[in-house]
């Protein structure tokens, strides 16, 4: 897709969805056989054509009534459970007091409504702050096709009140800046992570071969009132796939994301992200050698132990569809790897807390989905076999493991309802 | 001016015809998978979110115009079916008017995946062979030269 149209329409700031795209394409080929008429043709088609395709792209991602998929839940320090969605150009917070049963009435987190991704792997992300800051972060579709801002707001009365929202990043250009991924450190900085496609601009310009986007991050030392100028932390990543972020033993905020390797071998990366004066540098982290010019719209999953283990998630398809479990040795092939899934499997999620490890996934078959748990005892050395959580026939977004207190939930989303489910058959 | 002109209203007159995108459901998949009389049938998996895509539609139109008589190809684009007027505009824009068009008519995308081929794991794009003799082949990412040589019929 390389057609570089302008927009006057699909302005960001409209409500969204903006409507039906058949009712804009038949006004605007109305509106413009009345512009004829009147003499303004030229003026008239210039302006449909570069018009039509910034609606195009929104319509496209709205999906038509029904629930939004595209949530992110947590809890935050004193075990309340929170959700995000977006709706009607809102992002929107909910507090659960009985895990997940009961929602209280939803917060818009942006007042003045915009577009928002909330598909797959692409959904608002939602992160607490070590004084009860709620920290909100989306991406913004933009009017031309893979297009998007990192937006971010924030709460300092416990999700009562929201800042307006910001754009994270300083470079303003109308190309991708998205799939954000949001974490707080251990010195309470919030870390917004995301896919940037400045580098591949600039290689087109410059008529230079570039594989992908690039993978860039920036930092707030002030609860979210202003982020640092963004750093690259990689070039020729993955465009379309999550980026994973997990806090380390030491309190730094480790990414592990979908990189690419010589003729498009799209295994990971993984990085500690410096922050301040501390560089960053992305090493190879998964040997797989899937070979794929194409969107595998699949991002790994990253959860660091105590004792500093690196227990990751990836998908692949070298051999058909597997996901994998491994520790990850960066600048090596990960240690104790287990294909835990094949065909109809995605969208893992892990959690590790002591020697305890959890995987989860979404396996698809042909009358459904169902979401699959598997534990190690043994620091992930071991795991018991696979055990079925729930099901459902309706549309499902991607697991997240959650801990509270101790005890691990899996929150999943369907387009019949949000789901918190218990790991352990005790809980909660 | 006069040639500008000219483009312009073909622009027009042809933005406003737009691809008729036809709903596909579980129903109608069994249909879709089954053998062609003759040739081969090209499912075309794409997205509008997909950057690839649109290169791999053009090089199976392409292949396509180098064997009408023994390529079907159909297009099928993952979004929902309520997505079809900017369904439609994308292919008009990649010249891919006058092939038959589908998208998805199911609450649960990842079960029309699966059902279309099991072992796709979604990734984008992805083109489904089905041949006379009921083989079927499932390709992921963007077409080089050496698989499309293997897709003539």
């Amino acid at each position: 897709m390389t057609t570089e149209f302008r927009s006057e329409g699909a302005s960001p700031a409209l409500p969204w969805p903006v409507g039906g795209m058949a009712d804009v394409v038949r006004r605007r080929c109305l509106r413009l056989r009345s512009m004829h008429r009147a003499g303004g043709f030229v003026f008239a088609a210039l302006l449909a054509l570069v018009a039509l395709p910034a609606t195009a792209h929104d319509a496209a991602m709205s999906k038509e009534g029904g629930a939004p998929l595209g949530a992110s839940a947590a809890f935050d320090p004193q075990g309340h459970l929170w959700m995000v969605d977006a709706k009607d150009g809102h992002v929107w917070l909910r507090r659960s007091d009985d895990l997940g049963r009961h929602f209280a009435e939803p917060i818009a987190v942006n007042a003045d409504a915009e577009p928002i991704y909330a598909e797959g792997e692409n959904r608002p992300k939602l992160a607490f702050g070590p004084d009860g800051e709620v920290y909100v972060s989306w991406s913004q579709p933009r009017a031309q096709p893979y297009t998007g801002f990192v937006r971010f707001a924030r709460s300092l009365d416990g999700g009562a009140h929201f800042s307006a929202p910001l754009t994270v990043h300083h470079d303003a250009a109308e190309i991708t800046h998205r799939f954000d991924a949001l974490a707080v450190d251990g010195h309470g900085r919030v870390v917004v992570a995301w896919i940037d496609k400045r580098d591949l601009n600039a290689a087109k310009d410059a008529g230079q071969p570039y594989l992908g986007a690039a993978v860039y991050y920036s930092w707030s030392d002030d609860r979210g009132a202003h982020f640092a100028p963004e750093r690259k932390l990689a070039d020729q990543s993955c465009e379309c796939c999550r980026i994973a972020l997990a806090q380390t033993p030491d309190g730094n905020i480790a990414a592990f994301f979908r990189a690419i390797y010589d003729d498009n071998v799209r295994d990971h990366a993984y990085a500690v992200l410096g922050l301040g004066a501390n560089p960053s540098s992305a090493e190879r982290a998964t040997f797989s050698n899937w070979q794929i010019a194409g969107c595998p719209h699949h991002g790994p999953g990253l959860a660091i132990s105590h004792d500093g283990v690196r227990h990751a998630v990836w998908y692949e398809a070298s051999q058909g569809p597997a996901l994998w479990y491994g520790q990850l040795d960066p600048g090596h092939p990960a240690k104790r790897t287990l294909q835990f899934a094949s065909a109809g499997a995605s969208h893992a999620d892990v959690a590790a807390q002591d020697r305890h490890v959890w995987l989860v996934w979404n396996q698809m078959d042909a009358k459904g989905y169902t979401l699959m748990l598997r534990e190690s005892l043994d620091g992930g050395a071991n795991f018991q076999p696979p055990r079925a959580l729930a099901e459902s026939v309706a549309a499902v977004g991607s697991p997240q493991l959650l801990m509270r207190q101790g005890k691990t939930y899996v929150a999943w989303n369907t387009t019949t309802g949000f789901r918190l489910l218990p790991t352990n058959e005790e809980a909660p | 001016m006069k040639y500008l002109l000219a483009m312009l209203a073909l622009a027009l007159a042809t933005t406003c015809a737009a691809t008729d995108v036809r709903p596909l459901d579980a129903s109608q998949v069994s249909a879709l998978l089954a053998a062609p009389a003759k040739g081969e049938r090209l499912i075309a998996l794409w997205s509008l979110d997909c950057s690839y895509c649109e290169a791999n539609l053009q090089a199976l139109s392409r292949l396509h115009k180098a064997h009408p008589d023994r390529i079907e190809l159909v297009i099928v684009a993952t979004d929902p079916i309520a997505a079809r007027d900017s369904i439609a505009q994308r292919l008009h824009r990649a010249g891919m008017d006058g092939f038959q068009a589908r998208a998805y008519a199911e609450d649960v995308p990842d079960h029309l995946n699966y059902l279309l081929d099991p072992t796709w794991g979604g990734e984008m794009p992805h083109v489904l062979v089905v041949r006379s003799d009921g083989s079927r082949r499932g390709i992921s990412g963007l077409l080089n030269a050496t698989v499309l040589q293997q897709l003539e019929p």
